[in-house]
């Protein structure tokens, strides 16, 4: 018989296979593209009604800041990001363990306003990419114009024969992709990333 | 003659840019030759006195190199072995390294000889056309006239060995796309750089220059043209914005000026300088604000008798030939010509010591180019033509034949002149295949006889062309309107032009008009030698007269009729004479007889380009679940379910699938079995319509689903079609959780959000796809609810207080879970919802819980034998799109007294999906309890399976059932409902593999009808 003194939850991200963190350096020159997954970010999916004052008062007073409601713009918070994802859509990330508490004050800030708030963590995860080929790699994968992936801009678009959103990020790029596309994301990536070399990146910030 | 001391066929020619000091060996056909560095195969062959390189098409007949680049029609070769091997490559386009191994693809047996040319004796039996004429009937045979005529064809072979090499695609976003690094289009680049433009030049050669590495005699603003071009070149290479690639052919150009080309990137290496990291080619997608089409001519051979024979080829071909590869590709040249273009070949191959006889047509040739090849000492027959070439393995001379000064015809015999090597001009073509791509037609220009682009006639799609594709032929006048246009285009883009520093001058000699000549005529009224107009198909003049003869009337059915431009080289150097040709004996004019379509590709491409880096693992998007690393921890085979990777089966040693599905339908039947039902799609929806939203998205109600409480429902489409089904809970008044099939998660999100943003904006509804963020665990089996006790204590298992269809939330193992009291098997039944990552971690403490209990993991086969004991549909397997609820015996899960309508109801309303009639689901039940019916077999009243056969229905799902000891099926039968309660009805045969076997029509429901199983 368990007792629930027995029970050691255990997470396992969605390129937790890869064993990407007993292969990790510090980056150096030998390779153009370097990557690394952010593993066990909190993920919460917002839809609302832009148009709706009362809507984004209450989300300003949950989150803390205003909702990005230009198009494919984001905003960084103080516990993590908010990326616009259509004109009644956001994706929140931020540290796991913040995420009840930001959902708790969204929930709350937004009772009896038309919305919807969920928790999305076991569905995303995201990939910083670096390098001085960064750019390259991900013009084999996306249709997509990176000279036009300004700073504080968000784009969902292609990657190989499926889609993930993208910004810059740490010199880089941030890509946020559902978990149960993570294996093609990633191995599509690094077939994609081999005729410049490519490294497991020593995570050296936070990103969330 | 000082040039000439290398060899008799290889001069050190102060402009080559052949390297005399880097010998490379390679083989051709089982021999051994050396060619340099900056050869490619075709003029290393001629280097080596090769000529036969070919056995042509039809009839056999020995063909040699006749081009320079990628209109090359005859010589077709094989390159390299093993899994790198490549077939038909164009020895003009290959470029040469050491150790190629290259081969013929044609001459069957040998090069030498070859069995078809037996019957090139017979020509005249084998006219246009003569495949459907001749091997047409009778109907049976075919297949063996097709087996010989393949063989006998030719062209080269596949590799049978999986490729070793590595292909990607590269996305590119410019304002300005260059395609030809030519003079024209160096020269855009350069102007467009200036400006800041972002530039791509593509270039399908090794080295930039175009044309001009075949005329460096030619002085561009007092540089010679090498100098010319390395000055453009340099400055090109030290702009940032500008981007060249070199040996990148852009084969099509679609819609918004997406243009893809194909970069060859390790061909040219030889095998040990060859990087595996590297790719071997490169599919380059290209979109461009403007383009620049600077893709120049082909030139067009005159057609006159025996033009096939070895050693006969383009004017530019032999000029290009001698000044970038230092190749004299004969002692004794003659050279016929319709207008000014090849008279500077011929100089320059006169100043190197090579007898030259020069033919023009026309009767008044250029004073200047004539003067000039009087002090040259260069015989000139103006006014002739060749009638014939002789020669049997080669060209030995030509018959010349005096041609009327204003008709193509022959007025009087002329000499015979003996020679080596036979070139000819009959003026150029344009390259203008991008341009028509996506829609444009060019244009018959009968001052410079081409097929012509306008500079800016497409510039409102921001399409530009420059140079020869336009019909300007001449250099100087080429690079002054190429600038014009750039300045037009940059105007257009508020950029200014900077020319400075660019004299844009050439010292040409002013070219005179061309004569209007394809077909040269030999006076033999069609009974002379073969004309041939395209070579890869041994298309002759004669085979196009024949056609409009036949009464073919459309260029169009005249090239399918006769194959004219088909094949590899697309009629580079055979369309517009075949059009002129087909013009004359339509007694027609060339513009009235138009082109034919010029389609995309450009020049043949690898599949393996195209596939880029969609291969192996990456081939396709493979979906996991959470759990997919324990699963593949045991033996496992998985199922494709869309893109998902589902368990299939989980065999033990020595178990065959059906073996595992028996074991684990008993041990799930029995005692308690699990299910990765992650994949499932699941939607969350919020709003205070909720209720009103399900009520319209689904066939059933939901107005009165308490709180806590679980729903099957079906989806229809507008036409009363099932299109998919799934269990919906109730989270709260303004919160409901939707299950939808795996395969149908995406199609339903977007049905949701279609019909609520269009139709019902007023529903206030919002819906978000949580498939991925729940990893989904079914217990299933007696022993369940024991299992799940053992992790969950939160939660009242008992059997009223947490009844079937019901959820609750609580803790598993320690993790936050939301448990679903739902089954799609019958049996007792709890689906464990957690966040997917725990998904692993749960699995594994699910699978420890109930080691007591013997739990078997199951996989999808198991999941379907269970749910067919219970009649439970597959949307998607038993239903096809032309099903209603009503045809399942699911009235059930229809509300036809809605207040407001839903999704298909009127529909199912009509006569058709009304009647009481129509193919239904049934269960149907062989004889012999041991053998299972085929899948899609069809369902017939009788045994008698003569034609025509009354068709009742199909079998959609069959199994054999372990638990209940027999197969079972299910199926749609007419009148299906009915005929299963008449005893003298209830009897059909499902025919399949030529027999037909005895059915017996019973409920759909084989296991537990009255739910006892489930309600425990």
């Amino acid at each position: 018989m368990f007792n629930s003194t027995q029970f050691n939850p255990v997470m396992q991200s969605p390129l937790h296979h890869f064993g990407l963190a007993a292969k990790q350096e510090a980056t150096n020159s030998t390779k153009g593209v370097w990557a690394n997954e952010i593993p066990l970010l909190g993920y919460i999916s917002l839809r609302g009604n832009a148009q709706n004052s009362a809507f984004t008062e209450a989300a300003k007073q949950a989150l803390g800041t205003a909702l990005p409601t230009q198009p494919c713009s984001m905003v960084t918070a103080s516990w993590g990001f908010i990326l616009w994802l259509a004109p009644d859509e956001w994706l929140l990330s931020c540290d796991r363990t913040q995420r009840p508490t930001l959902q708790q004050s969204l929930e709350t800030s937004l009772e009896g306003i038309h919305s919807q708030v969920v928790d999305n963590s076991g569905g995303f995860t995201s990939v910083l990419l670096q390098g001085k080929n960064a750019s390259d790699v991900l013009h084999h994968c996306t249709v997509y114009d990176l000279n036009a992936l300004v700073a504080d801009k968000v784009v969902g678009s292609t990657f190989g024969k499926t889609s993930l959103f993208l910004h810059q990020q740490d010199d880089g790029y941030k890509l946020i992709f559902r978990r149960s596309f993570a294996d093609y994301i990633w191995r599509y990536l690094e077939r994609s990333a081999l005729p410049y070399g490519f490294g497991i990146a020593t995570l050296t910030s936070k990103a969330g | 003659m000082t040039s000439r001391e290398f060899s008799k066929t290889r001069i050190a020619h102060k402009n080559s840019r052949v390297d005399l000091n880097k010998p490379l060996n390679f083989t051709f056909d089982g021999t051994s030759y050396q060619g340099f560095a900056g050869d490619t195969l075709a003029s290393a062959l001629l280097a080596n006195g090769v000529k036969v390189v070919a056995r042509s098409f039809k009839y056999g007949r020995p063909r040699g190199i006749i081009g320079s680049g990628a209109e090359e029609p005859n010589a077709l070769v094989q390159i390299d072995v093993g899994a790198r091997t490549t077939p038909d490559l164009k020895a003009t386009q290959v470029e040469l390294y050491d150790g190629l191994v290259a081969g013929r693809t044609s001459g069957w047996p040998s090069l030498a000889f070859d069995l078809k040319s037996i019957g090139g004796n017979f020509s005249r039996f084998m006219p246009a056309g003569f495949y459907y004429k001749t091997f047409k009937f009778p109907v049976k045979m075919w297949p063996l006239y097709e087996n010989i005529i393949r063989r006998a064809a030719g062209y080269g072979k596949s590799p049978i060995e999986a490729d070793t090499e590595t292909y990607d695609h590269k996305h590119h976003h410019v304002d300005l796309l260059v395609v030809g690094g030519g003079a024209c289009g160096l020269l855009s680049a350069l102007l467009a750089g200036r400006s800041g433009l972002n530039v791509l030049l593509v270039d399908d050669q090794s080295e930039l220059g175009g044309y001009l590495l075949s005329m460096p005699n030619v002085n561009i603003g007092g540089l010679n043209a090498p100098a010319w071009t390395t000055k453009i070149v340099d400055e090109l290479r030290s702009l940032p914005n500008v981007t060249l690639l070199s040996r990148t052919t852009a084969f099509a150009l679609h819609d918004m000026n997406m243009i893809q080309a194909v970069e060859l990137m390790q061909d040219h290496l030889p095998h040990s300088a060859r990087n595996a990291e590297l790719r071997r080619e490169r599919m380059h997608r290209i979109r461009a604000t403007k383009v620049v089409l600077a893709t120049g001519a082909f030139e067009r051979p005159l057609v006159f008798g025996n033009n096939d024979l070895p050693g006969i080829m383009t004017a530019s071909a032999l000029t290009t030939y001698f000044n970038r590869y230092g190749v004299v590709c004969g002692n004794n040249v003659v050279m016929m010509t319709s207008n000014d273009l090849a008279y500077q070949g011929a100089a320059d191959l006169t100043a190197a010591g090579v007898k030259v006889t020069l033919v023009d047509n026309r009767e008044n040739i250029n004073p200047e180019w004539a003067a000039k090849f009087k002090q040259l000492n260069v015989q000139i027959y103006s006014g002739y033509g060749i009638a014939e070439a002789t020669g049997s393995n080669a060209v030995e001379g030509v018959q010349l034949v005096k041609l009327g000064a204003l008709k193509n015809v022959v007025t009087g015999s002329g000499p015979f002149v003996a020679c080596d090597v036979l070139a000819s001009s009959g003026g150029l073509s344009p390259t203008v295949h991008l341009f028509c791509h996506d829609g444009g037609r060019p244009q018959w220009d009968e001052s410079r006889l081409a097929f012509v682009v306008s500079a800016n006639g497409r510039a409102n799609a921001g399409i530009y062309c420059a140079g020869a594709i336009t019909g300007v032929f001449a250099l100087q006048e080429g690079l002054a309107k190429t600038k014009d246009t750039v300045a037009e285009m940059l105007s257009s883009l508020g950029k200014t032009l900077d020319a400075s520093g660019l004299t844009l001058t050439t010292d040409e000699i002013t070219v005179i008009p061309a004569r209007h000549i394809f077909h040269v005529p030999d006076g033999k009224n069609g009974k002379g030698a073969k004309a041939f107009v395209d070579y890869q198909n041994d298309v002759a003049v004669t085979d196009i007269q024949l056609a409009v003869r036949e009464n073919y009337r459309s260029i169009e059915h005249i090239k399918r009729y006769t194959a004219l431009g088909f094949g590899t080289d697309q009629g580079k150097l055979s369309n517009v004479n075949g059009f002129a040709i087909a013009a004359e004996a339509l007694g027609k004019t060339i513009p009235e007889v138009g082109t034919t379509t010029y389609r995309p590709a450009y020049t043949p491409v690898s599949f393996a380009a195209l596939a880029g880096a969609h291969v192996g693992d990456t081939f396709e998007p493979r979906r996991y679940t959470a759990m997919q690393n324990t699963h593949e921890k045991n033996t496992v085979e998985f199922e494709p379910v869309g893109q998902w990777m589902r368990p299939w089966y989980y065999p033990k040693p020595g178990e065959d699938i059906h073996a595992a599905v028996n074991r684990e339908c008993l041990a799930t039947r029995n005692s308690v079995g699990m299910l990765d039902a992650s994949t499932l799609g699941k939607i969350d929806i919020r709003g205070k319509d909720v209720r009103e939203f399900l009520n319209r998205i689904y066939a059933n109600a939901w107005t009165q689903l308490a709180v806590g409480k679980c729903r099957y429902g079906l989806m229809l489409d507008e036409a009363g079609m099932v299109m998919d089904d799934g269990v919906t809970a109730c989270i709260s008044d303004t919160h409901f959780l939707m299950t939808t099939t795996s395969g149908g998660a995406a199609r339903v999100m977007t049905w949701l959000e279609k019909w609520h943003q269009t139709e019902w904006p007023e529903l206030e509804v919002y819906m978000t796809s949580v498939t991925d963020h729940w990893a989904t665990a079914a217990v299933v089996g007696p022993k369940s609810r024991e299992v799940i006790a053992k992790l969950c204590t939160d939660i009242d298992l008992s059997k009223d207080a947490f009844k079937f269809m019901e959820w609750r939330d609580g803790t598993v193992a320690g993790v936050p879970a939301r448990v679903f009291r739902i089954s799609f098997s019958g049996e007792l039944a709890y689906e464990v919802n957690v966040d997917a990552s725990y998904g692993d971690y749960m699995w594994n403490t699910l699978l420890e819980a109930g080691a007591e209990f013997d739990i078997t993991p199951y996989g999808t086969e198991t999941m379907h034998v269970l749910r067919a004991e219970k009649g439970f549909i597959i949307v998607g397997q038993d239903t096809d799109g032309s099903v209603t609820p009503f045809d399942l015996d699911m009235a059930w899960a229809v509300g036809m007294k809605k207040p407001y309508s839903f999704l298909g109801k009127r529909s199912l309303a009509r006569s058709d999906t009304s009647r009481s009639d129509r193919k239904q689901l049934v269960g149907l039940l062989t004889e012999d309890p041991n053998f299972v019916l085929k899948e899609g077999a069809q369902l017939i009243n009788s045994s008698d399976t003569t034609p025509p056969v009354p068709m009742l229905g199909h079998v959609t799902s069959s199994y054999y059932s372990a638990f209940l000891g027999r197969s079972i099926a299910i199926g749609f039968v007419i009148d299906g409902l009915k005929r299963r309660e008449d005893a003298t009805q209830n009897t059909a045969y499902a025919w399949a593999d030529g027999k037909a076997v005895k059915v017996q029509i019973v409920s759909s429901v084989f296991v537990d009808a009255e739910g006892a199983r489930h309600n425990v």
